[in-house]
């Protein structure tokens, strides 16, 4: 079965990359509409989440967002499928950025970026571009399966000068090397993938948060930079920067962990707040969920 | 001196001329002469480098010596090339390939090419065999030969590699366009063979073209284990992968007429597997940079894979080499060759040289 989904993938990415981008937005809306329908449980699930992070929002206001939801990940995927034939010069003007200066002093540091966000967006594209202007950059990603999918994935970054590490120990050594390279990490601490996360408030509710990011900041000096990137209506992206977070050790790395981990958290609620239509998570965070 | 780069292939397009034509002129601004670029483009605004850029025409896509030539062929651009030299008024005008696409179509004994070729007043052939080819139809044609160049600031040991590449694999990198001539093939087969004695090995493959399709079904078909097909990488990116890389292999099964590939990945300290064309054979010193073996032989050139897989000192040792000698091949010493055979050419366009067949003109 996994092998006639990654087949059909397949099938459907060589159609994708050789369409013109509003072709294949069109296609991407399409399939949006589909799966918005008819999935079973990721529209519960992301609906779910959606209601915790906007508890203000009404019933019909939650499936406005749903639909949105869905239909700007449809288009992220989209850009990720055209990847292969895309010239990142061409990408260039289509990426606004606001707060390049702290990206600037973080980068004056010298002890790398750690660049925390959620999952929103299309990250490769921004990741694409900084790769050619900046400097290397690293994903921390899943393992998805089917394993060619995953292969895929990462060889379409890797083109681009996108490292994707898994996340594991020999992962996190070369990701400390990125960063004693001065490079670029780009990673989400919005869901807890490998089951390791420590229960902190996320929306005012209880959740498990990945900690890493901040472990490892706090172990190298890193500075944490927040990033949004999102879509705007005319189908550019927007990245916003925020002001950094340099972890300082007080002795107690836990204590320490928590606090600059929960620091993050309160910016990526924010970005969530503003943009809770292109926020796509359709996986279960909280407890009770779907 | 002022000078005029001529180059016949798309410039949007990423190929071997085109990349030259862009550093040398980068080079020849660096030690003092402005140099404009001419050639063909599919996109309004092709990447010159800082260089200026007139477009001439759009391309068309033409099959020629087992591959596919972008070039330009409208003579209503007469015109508008010659305007644009008028007002430049340049010193040297620099023509890439000024014979094609009549050279790969083996119409080089056509007479009705040599007063063509008489308005030209020097040559330059990359490499040895690339001077006897065109020596054997224009015998008295003054030719000299000067290599490639390699940027060695972008081709360099010490990069950051592609980091889910760099592991306890033994990677065999692979450069070129998928096409015939390129023997993808056979590194194909070779590496099938070899991967039953070094399990620990994979194989990129950098670069696209109409194989892709034939060689990505082999590579399921046989079940071929640690294939990284990464198609076209960008001229920011690539440098990355000859760093993520322990062997550079270049399996062309003939036509090649120097390999600038073989320079990048000698530049990376990357020792090489390569068949023994001339073209090749004009870089490489077998045993000391390289391993060669006979081209389309794909049984030694996967025992030629083995040995270097299986002796990481053999494999330094051989980067070193090439790392030593690709310095030899920097820009700025091509680019003051170039310009020496610039000045010969001013002289005799002035009639100060006399040639003994063309009067130098």
């Amino acid at each position: 079965m996994q092998e006639w989904g990654w087949r059909g993938f397949k099938i459907v990415q060589s159609i994708i990359e050789r369409l013109p981008r509003a072709w294949a937005y069109a296609l991407a809306v399409l399939a949006a509409r589909f799966s918005w329908w008819f999935s079973p449980l990721a529209r519960p699930r992301l609906e779910y989440n959606l209601k915790i992070a906007c508890p203000e929002a009404s019933p019909a206001e939650i499936r406005r967002l749903s639909w949105l939801n869905f239909r700007n990940h449809a288009k992220a995927y989209a850009d990720l499928m055209m990847l292969p034939r895309t010239r990142v010069v061409e990408m260039r003007p289509l990426m606004h950025v606001e707060g390049w200066e702290y990206l600037e002093q973080a980068r004056a540091i010298g002890k790398g970026i750690m660049v925390v966000s959620c999952h929103m967006g299309s990250y490769e594209v921004t990741a694409a571009i900084w790769s050619a202007t900046l400097a290397p950059v690293t994903f921390f990603a899943e393992e998805l399966e089917p394993r060619p999918l995953f292969e895929w994935y990462r060889d379409t970054r890797a083109r681009l000068g996108i490292s994707v590490l898994p996340l594991d120990l020999a992962g996190l050594r070369k990701v400390t090397q990125a960063l004693r390279d001065n490079e670029l990490v780009i990673t989400a601490i919005d869901r807890d993938i490998t089951g390791t996360g420590r229960v902190m408030p996320f929306f005012g509710r209880p959740a498990p948060i990945p900690t890493g990011p901040t472990a490892l900041a706090l172990r190298m000096g890193t500075p944490l930079l927040p990033v949004c990137v999102y879509r705007l209506p005319d189908d550019s992206y927007k990245v916003e920067g925020m002001p950094l977070i340099i972890a300082e050790r007080s002795g107690d790395d836990d204590a320490d962990e928590l606090r600059v981990t929960q620091q993050l958290l309160r910016q990526i609620e924010e970005f969530i707040r503003r943009h809770p239509e292109q926020w796509h998570v359709p996986h279960r965070i909280w407890e009770g969920g779907p | 001196m002022k000078v005029g780069l001529v180059s016949p292939y798309d410039f949007a397009s990423p190929g071997g001329v085109t990349d030259h034509v862009r550093y040398l002129a980068k080079a020849l601004a660096h030690i003092g002469h402005p140099t404009q670029i001419f050639a063909p483009s599919s996109r309004r605004h092709a990447d010159s480098d800082g260089t200026i850029f007139h477009r001439i025409g759009t391309p068309i896509a033409i099959p020629v010596n087992d591959s596919v030539a972008r070039i330009t062929l409208s003579f209503r651009l007469a015109n508008q090339v010659q305007s644009i030299v008028q007002r430049e008024r340049f010193d040297v005008l620099h023509f890439h390939e000024p014979l094609m696409p009549a050279k790969p179509m083996t119409l080089l004994r056509l007479s009705t090419l040599r007063p063509y070729l008489e308005r030209l007043h020097r040559g330059i052939a990359v490499s040895e065999p690339a001077r006897t080819f065109f020596s054997r139809y224009f015998p008295d044609f003054p030719l000299r030969i000067i290599p490639n160049g390699i940027d060695t600031s972008v081709y360099r040991p010490g990069l950051s590699p592609i980091r889910h590449l760099r592991d306890d694999k033994v990677n065999i990198l692979f450069v070129g366009r998928l096409e015939k001539r390129k023997g993808l093939g056979d590194l194909l087969r070779a590496y099938e063979l070899m991967r039953s004695r070094v399990t620990n090995a994979r194989l990129i493959i950098v670069g696209d073209g109409p194989l892709r399709g034939s060689a990505e079904s082999f590579i399921s078909r046989h079940r071929l284990p640690d294939v990284v097909m990464a198609g076209f990488v960008p001229d920011f990116v690539l440098p990355r992968y000859y760093d993520s890389a322990d062997i550079f292999c270049a399996p062309a099964t003939g036509s090649e007429s120097f390999g600038i590939v073989l320079l990048e990945a000698m530049a990376c300290a990357l020792p090489v597997v390569a068949t023994e064309v001339p073209g090749y054979m004009s870089v490489l010193e077998p045993g000391k940079d390289s391993l060669t073996v006979r081209p389309k032989s794909w049984a030694e050139l996967g025992a030629a894979l083995v040995i270097l897989a299986r002796d990481p000192e053999l494999r330094r040792r051989m980067g070193a080499a090439g790392n030593e000698k690709a310095q030899r091949y920097s820009w700025s010493s091509v680019a003051s060759q170039v310009v020496e055979v610039y000045e010969e050419a001013r002289a005799a366009a002035r009639g100060l040289v006399e040639s003994h067949v063309h009067d130098a003109v």
